[in-house]
């Protein structure tokens, strides 16, 4: 690895540090609990409203399938992950533009593509790693605790989760590249992210507003309920490609604007 | 080398002009330095000194005109160029909370390799602990990582915004010793400053900027020829000011019984001539300081009192 992307892992290794930890701690604690939920999981099922379980993605708490998909795939996980990309990805270039470091990571022998392309590599690598730490220890709690879910359909949704890490990745690179601006590139991904979140939610509750969920990249994700049916290498490739899309625009623009003013 | 077979110029700027918005950087810059040159790069604060050197190094993109560096384009060879050039930043910031070695290290290894020895012994020179974390190090000692790191791959080309800022007076000289051994060794030296004192030290010339304008540029020797000395000449007894006051390039006469103050630009042969016709007991000039030759570029055009007198 080039000597800039082993820099922007240095410089970022307390945040990747604090998210794994942060990430592992609540996909292990769910995961493990389901020994322990199993029983009450009827009661929990009963007690929330058809509405709100829509809402929430859950068909149904009580098989393990149903509730891996309540816990960890559902609300808390891809947001952890989401809002991990976020920040890590706003390192890249807006966070060192407006602190100053930018001239000094910029003065390396490097065209601005490059200097961007290799920022961004560093920061999808964390980033990935990040998104992939709930399948890998799903996968490794599951069986222990009496979770049945064949791998492959846990690694589906695991990749999935990924692959929307990498969609808002994109968007955000994007922005702040283009802008070097923190501020707004955390807005609009988070704002993204939060409209992406309900417009697949409402989309199931709302009458002729099912079409709302292909606006989604939640629905790419979890909306093709691979915890149940496996893959569906369509919708992943569509989070891929707003990934990609994001990453050669941030790179193209940023190599055409003025840094640091 | 690459660049040499160019020209012997390492920086040429042609109609080199920014804007940001509707405000003005630098408009309209042209300017040659020579290669194994040190040419300092005058101007008060907000005067464009700044916005220039950003464009040479591609971190902006000019509104009009452009600028040939080390015989490249600084944005279509930035790898290239940027190899031979060392750079300190004006407004130092560094990325990391690392120690300065390791930050250090970095920049060796992306330059492919400075020899970890070079690094050390600059460091040495300016007595700097590379042991110690950058954000907890002193502005002074931040500025000498920041010049260890401008110095370390003995760049064909230094541009350095303000050097010395921050430096206590004894590091200031082992600065300027860096910058005659560079010159020595046939490096070009392009720095800042609103600091007269150190470019007068070591700059063959020097270029002043004001208002985003390129005011002038000068050999340091001749800008002191020029100087506006100060002229104190004591005679046996009362004179009159305005016997005086009318030669060529004399100003600002006064008169106090027998002692006669004014200033002199250019020769002193009008007024050495007409004193002569009395009894002269005593004549002090002061040394032309370049500080004043420097300010006079203000005080003397139009509107740029103001500036000058902020500076």
């Amino acid at each position: 690895m080039s000597p800039l992307v082993r820099k922007t892992w240095r410089d970022d290794r307390r945040a990747i540090i604090g998210w794994a930890l942060g990430i592992a701690a609540f996909t292990t604690i769910y995961t493990s609990f389901y020994a322990s939920f199993a029983g009450a999981a009827q009661l929990k099922d009963d007690a929330l409203p058809e509405g709100m379980k829509n809402f929430l993605s859950v068909q149904d708490m009580t098989s393990p399938a149903g509730y891996l998909q309540a816990t960890v795939y559902s609300l808390v996980g891809p947001l952890l992950v989401v809002m991990a990309a976020l920040v890590l990805t706003v390192r890249t270039i807006p966070r060192p533009e407006e602190d100053g470091g930018i001239e000094l990571l910029m003065v390396n022998p490097l065209s601005r593509r490059a200097f961007a392309a290799q920022r961004l590599l560093a920061t999808f690598i964390g980033v990935t790693a990040l998104a992939a730490i709930p399948g890998v220890l799903v996968l490794a709690i599951a069986p222990g605790v009496g979770i049945d879910v064949p791998a492959g359909n846990i690694a589906s949704a695991s990749v999935g989760l990924v692959g929307l890490a990498w969609c808002y990745l994109g968007i955000t690179f994007a922005v702040g590249a283009a802008t070097g601006r923190r501020g707004l590139a955390l807005a609009v991904g988070g704002g993204l992210a939060v409209t992406g979140y309900i417009l697949r939610g409402i989309s199931g509750i709302i009458d002729g507003g099912d079409w709302l969920k292909w606006l989604s990249p939640f629905h790419y994700f979890i909306g093709t309920d691979p915890l149940h049916t496996g893959w569906h290498p369509a919708h992943l490739l569509a989070l891929v490609a707003v990934g990609v899309v994001g990453a050669a625009a941030g790179i193209v623009m940023f190599d055409r604007r003025d840094v640091g003013v | 080398m690459l660049w040499s077979m160019t020209d012997d110029i390492a920086v040429r700027a042609e109609d080199l002009t920014k804007f940001y918005g509707t405000r003005r950087g630098i408009e309209g810059l042209d300017l040659e330095v020579r290669t194994g040159e040190v040419m300092g790069f005058l101007g008060p604060n907000g005067a464009g000194k700044t916005t220039t050197i950003r464009l040479l190094l591609d971190f902006l993109r000019p509104t009009r005109g452009h600028a040939t560096v080390l015989g490249m384009d600084p944005r279509r060879d930035k790898a290239t160029l940027h190899a031979q050039i060392g750079y300190l930043p004006g407004e130092l910031a560094f990325p990391g909370r690392e120690k300065a070695a390791d930050l250090l290290k970095f920049f060796a290894d992306s330059r492919g390799g400075v020899a970890w020895q070079t690094v050390t012994g600059l460091a040495e020179r300016l007595e700097l602990d590379l042991s110690r974390p950058i954000h907890t190090l002193s502005k002074g000692n931040k500025q000498k990582v920041g010049l260890v790191q401008a110095f370390m791959h003995s760049p064909a080309l230094l541009i350095l915004d303000e050097p010395t800022s921050g430096l206590d007076p004894l590091m200031q000289q082992e600065f300027l010793a860096l910058v005659r051994e560079a010159r020595a060794a046939g490096q070009t030296v392009f720095m800042s400053s609103h600091v007269l004192a150190e470019v007068q030290q070591t700059a063959d010339r020097v270029a002043i900027v004001r208002d985003g304008h390129l005011a002038a540029v000068e050999r340091v020797e001749s800008l002191g020829r020029r100087a506006v000395r100060t002229v104190e000449i004591h005679f046996d007894g009362p004179v009159d000011a305005a016997e005086f006051a009318a030669l060529p390039g004399v100003s600002d006469v006064t008169a106090s019984g027998p002692v006669l103050r004014c200033t002199v630009d250019g020769r002193l042969d009008p007024l050495i001539k007409a004193a002569a016709r009395h009894d002269v007991v005593d004549l002090l000039s002061a040394e032309p300081d370049l500080e004043e030759t420097f300010l006079s570029f203000y005080y003397h055009s139009e509107g740029a009192g103001d500036v000058a007198a902020g500076a």
